[in-house]
């Protein structure tokens, strides 16, 4: 599967640009992070990418065919998860998981319900009615309902929230490898979920393209501009954005980025968050 | 298809709010019954076409909020989240609005229906009447057209705003103070009272105007055409995406 993102822009009614002339390419397989901070229009690029929002410009190809014209053929393919959602409270777990594989149209829903139950770790609460369950376990039916029939295309908005460090571990491991023969997009503003997974992201921030590439990329961006120092000894921080500060028994310990380095700052190896914050850091200066 | 329409079915008829509305549907149906109907409207029996189609116009507003009632299920703000995973599914938004529909139709009739048990078991408990074929006319006339058309309208009422779905549930209060013409006075209950004193004959059978016959068929089209043509139009929940593509238009226009 291809998706072809080519020049999108979003203009809400209210007149907010969520989305800016938006253009980047998605193939199978691959688990790609999208990243941004809240707000840089990862879920309006989402709901645009399952056909709920319609772009201002510019358009989607799906395998070379316009989102526009096919968006029934692609939600035959497709497993997604919103941000937001809500479940029928009334019914029990493995019932909405039959609702949905009905509207799924899946032809064995008995196995394909048994196994995303499975997957999510949701078997004891297989019957228990939705009402009853925690904010996490309905995170987990919402996964569920996203993996149903095994799509090659699955589309997950923020998957992690409210799920327990245990729990994310265990999707994080789950989404990669269901993107060894899929393509798995994960919009996500916590790094630490797409870092060890992701074979490729993209960050975007108001509504603009920042980055697309590999995790090592990002992190060999940022080489030369991360470094750790005393706060002590900074006579001031101008230019420098500070990811870190550590209270340790020498007093206290800054983690910063920054386009030119202090001379009382440490060089350090980048990682992918200190990587992302510089990214983002330099566009806001800019 | 099936399967949504059973569970769309399992989740508006097994809950605490319809058994409620059963209870106070058929609480207030006895009280009608042994206290109104149980004497005849205009000089009629009590079992006459007339004093039961009388009945069957004062359980209408309860259930024409029933009808209403189940309709909230798709149209609230809940029902709305929910519709952001059942909209990005494959089957047609049409063929899903229709086996919603299905569903509150049937709980519709499910509630006439324990009217209607109701009223039997009053007539052979009390005057050991049991001739049904009579009374096959003013069930038909009295109820269908009201009934169908609170879904149809409730449907649409409930896409554009889903207050406006509770606000309608007050019409048939409405019709009760207002002095309708005579077309129209099945609306408000006053034709099964009114209408045997005019033809003149003691417990006569029991018949209709053109114009009133024209009005309730004109309710029930009205109300078929609600409820085939627009569910489904704009997704399953009606709302979301329709409203998005129609503001995209808006952001296009220069």
């Amino acid at each position: 599967m291809e998706i072809n993102i080519q020049n999108i822009s979003m203009t809400y009614p209210n007149g907010k640009q969520a989305l800016k002339d938006l253009s980047f390419d998605l193939h199978t397989p691959s688990l790609i992070g999208l990243l941004g901070p809240n707000g840089a229009g990862k879920s309006t690029l989402m709901k645009l990418l399952v056909a709920a929002l319609l772009p201002t410009s510019g358009s989607i190809l799906v395998d070379g065919l316009p989102l526009a014209k096919t968006d029934r053929l692609l939600k035959t393919r497709l497993g997604y998860l919103p941000q937001d959602f809500g479940l029928f409270d009334e019914l029990t777990v493995a019932q909405f998981l039959d609702y949905m594989a009905a509207l799924k149209g899946l032809r064995d829903p008995k196995s394909a319900i048994r196994k995303a139950i499975r997957v999510v770790n949701l078997e004891k609460k297989a019957k228990s009615k939705i009402r009853t369950l925690s904010g996490g376990q309905r995170q987990r039916v919402g996964i569920a309902q996203a993996l149903l029939g095994d799509p090659p295309l699955l589309i997950f908005d923020e998957p992690t929230v409210g799920l327990d460090p245990e729990e994310r571990i265990h999707f994080r491991n789950l989404f990669s490898q269901a993107a060894q023969n899929r393509l798995v997009l994960l919009s996500t503003h916590i790094i630490e979920d797409v870092q060890s997974v992701c074979n490729q992201l993209v960050v975007i921030d108001r509504g603009r393209v920042l980055f697309t590439g590999t995790p090592a990329a990002l992190i060999e961006a940022a080489s030369g501009h991360v470094g750790a120092f005393w706060e002590q000894e900074a006579a001031q921080e101008d230019g420098l954005h500070i990811t870190a500060r550590v209270n340790t028994s020498g007093g206290i310990r800054c983690r910063a980025v920054a386009d030119v380095l202090p001379p009382y700052a440490q060089q350090e190896e980048p990682t992918l968050e200190d990587a992302y914050l510089y990214l983002i850091s330099r566009e806001a200066v800019q | 298809m099936d399967k949504i329409f059973f569970y769309e079915c399992k989740r508006l008829i097994w809950n605490k709010f319809f058994f409620g509305l059963l209870l106070t549907l058929l609480f207030y149906g006895w009280q009608v019954l042994s206290s109104v109907t149980i004497l005849g409207v205009s000089h009629t029996a009590p079992f006459s076409p007339w004093s039961f189609g009388d009945y069957l116009s004062r359980m209408i507003p309860l259930l024409w909020i029933g009808a209403l009632f189940f309709l909230t299920f798709f149209t609230s703000s809940k029902a709305r989240r929910a519709a952001v995973l059942t909209d990005v599914a494959q089957l047609s938004p049409r063929r899903y609005a229709l086996a919603r529909c299905a569903a509150a139709l049937t709980g519709t009739g499910l509630l006439a229906l324990f009217c209607l048990m109701e009223a039997a078991l009053f007539y052979g408990r009390y005057f050991g009447w049991y001739g049904w074929g009579e009374l096959l006319a003013p069930i038909l006339i009295t109820l269908i057209p009201p009934l169908v058309f609170a879904l149809g309208s409730g449907w649409l009422l409930g896409k554009i705003r889903p207050w406006l779905v509770y606000l309608w549930m007050l019409i048939p209060f409405v019709w009760m103070i207002l002095p309708l013409p005579e077309a129209l006075s099945l609306w408000n209950g006053s034709f099964f009272t009114n209408y045997p004193s005019v033809l003149g004959t003691l417990d006569p059978a029991f018949t209709m105007p053109q114009a009133a016959l024209l009005a309730q068929c004109g309710l029930l089209a009205a109300g078929a055409c609600l409820l085939v043509l627009f569910p489904g139009k704009n997704g399953s929940s009606g709302i979301h995406r329709g409203k998005v593509q129609n503001k995209r238009a808006e952001n296009k226009a220069p």
